[in-house]
């Protein structure tokens, strides 16, 4: 997903120490690739394979390169690069911009930050930020709460009762994360994060009772921020056809990611937190490697190979 | 009997938008109907029997929103809407 120089400011600007030098009017601009590249090599005015579409970041080795040139060359150098269309110049160590820069950046339309950081590190840190800012991501319909470090998603038809078993999972001592409407986005290759939106961000809807805010009434420790998806957990009305064994796992697939899924079928006075707690826990065995109906499964076909022989 | 999809696009008109209320109102009159009815606004798709899910898609006054319901009285429920949109969700 392309992301623009706007949203980087607006993440970024703080906690990459930024400063906009010049080009405030072309922060939409958009990086095509998300990466940063050091344009060390184009300045000398080799533009093969130039990563035009890249963050350019201008550190020590760029100015000193620079500082070696005649002025008429310099601004020829400059120019060339801003000439390849890039999308913005962040320039580290709180260096003076030169001139030219500056009437470049009006000119091409590129907007020029700067940081106080050193160049390594603005260069990890602003990876971690544009992978974030990057990542795919998208709005769910469902509850999201973490029992004991395990991030479970209830979803199910309006009504069925998922706000209220998040309810009863709070009283328990395990945290809200959103309520109805979840915010997701894949982290890595296999792992998404979940949390809430920024307006309802620990509101809950209690049919009966309307709208609560969960930390005003069970306390801080009752909610989390975000949490990473590790079981969803469909509640349906009961259908007669649900898993019995638990021996075939099943899994969905979420923005191609692979999440173990388990239906259960809500009943009048069936306790669902109590169920949705032993599922997590269960999910947590699993996770340890430890999967009791496939250990009870094997016992048994151990112990009916063994009667085959003795009976055969 | 086919079920086909009925999509209406509304602009909010009253005064503050999709707050609580208005939102109570339309999580009030979707859930009357079995059909699935859905909100959409700027890429953002929401079940309409969702209050959480209506005051997140931040339904300004002045802007479009796109409702649609698929199912056996997706008319009914569509007319229900419709009729509270119009009426600026009955605010004075």
């Amino acid at each position: 997903m392309a992301i623009t120089v706007q949203q980087l400011w607006d993440e970024g600007a703080e906690r990459l120490s930024l400063s906009i030098v010049a080009g405030e009017n072309y922060l939409n601009n958009s990086l095509l690739e998300i990466a940063m590249n050091r344009p060390g090599l184009a300045l000398t005015g080799f533009f093969q394979y130039f990563a035009n579409q890249r963050l350019q970041i201008f550190g020590l080795a760029e100015f000193t390169y620079l500082k070696s040139l005649s002025t008429t060359e310099k601004d020829a150098r400059l120019r060339a690069l801003f000439e390849q269309k890039i999308p913005c110049v962040v320039i580290t160590r709180n260096r003076k911009t030169p001139k030219g820069i500056l009437e470049l950046a009006e000119k091409f339309k590129v907007p020029v930050l700067r940081t106080s950081m050193v160049t390594m590190n603005f260069v990890n840190e602003c990876t971690v930020l544009l992978k974030k800012l990057s990542a795919p991501r998208k709005r769910i319909q469902g509850t999201m709460m973490e029992v004991m470090g395990i991030g479970v998603l209830l979803r199910g038809d309006p009504g069925i009762g998922k706000s209220e078993t998040a309810l009863s999972l709070i009283e328990r001592g395990y945290c809200l994360v959103s309520d109805d409407v979840t915010e997701i986005r894949r982290t890595s290759r296999d792992r998404i994060l979940c949390w809430a939106n920024e307006v309802t961000r620990y509101h809950m809807e209690i049919r009966g009772l309307g709208i609560i805010h969960v930390p005003s009434l069970f306390g801080v420790s009752a909610i989390r921020r975000e949490t990473e998806l590790d079981v969803v957990i469909d509640l349906k009305k009961p259908s007669g056809n649900e898993d019995r064994t638990g021996v075939h796992p099943d899994t969905i697939t979420m923005m191609d990611v692979e999440i173990p899924c388990i239906t259960l079928p809500v009943r009048s006075g069936r306790d669902m937190a109590n169920i949705v707690e032993v599922a997590a826990l269960n999910q947590k065995l699993k996770e340890l490697g430890h999967d009791a109906a496939k250990e009870l499964d094997d016992k048994i076909i151990e112990r009916l190979t063994k009667g085959r022989v003795r009976h055969g | 009997m086919a079920e086909t999809e009925i999509i209406k696009k509304f602009k909010v008109i009253n005064e503050y938008g999709i707050h609580a209320r208005p939102a109570a109102l339309l999580v009030k009159a979707a859930g009357k109907y079995d059909c699935d009815i859905f909100i959409e606004k700027d890429d953002n798709k929401v079940s309409c029997k969702s209050i959480m899910g209506l005051m997140t898609i931040e339904g300004y006054p002045g802007s479009t929103i796109q409702v649609s319901a698929s199912g056996e009285d997706a008319q009914d429920a569509m007319d229900e809407i419709e009729e509270l949109f119009v009426n600026k969700f009955y605010e004075d």
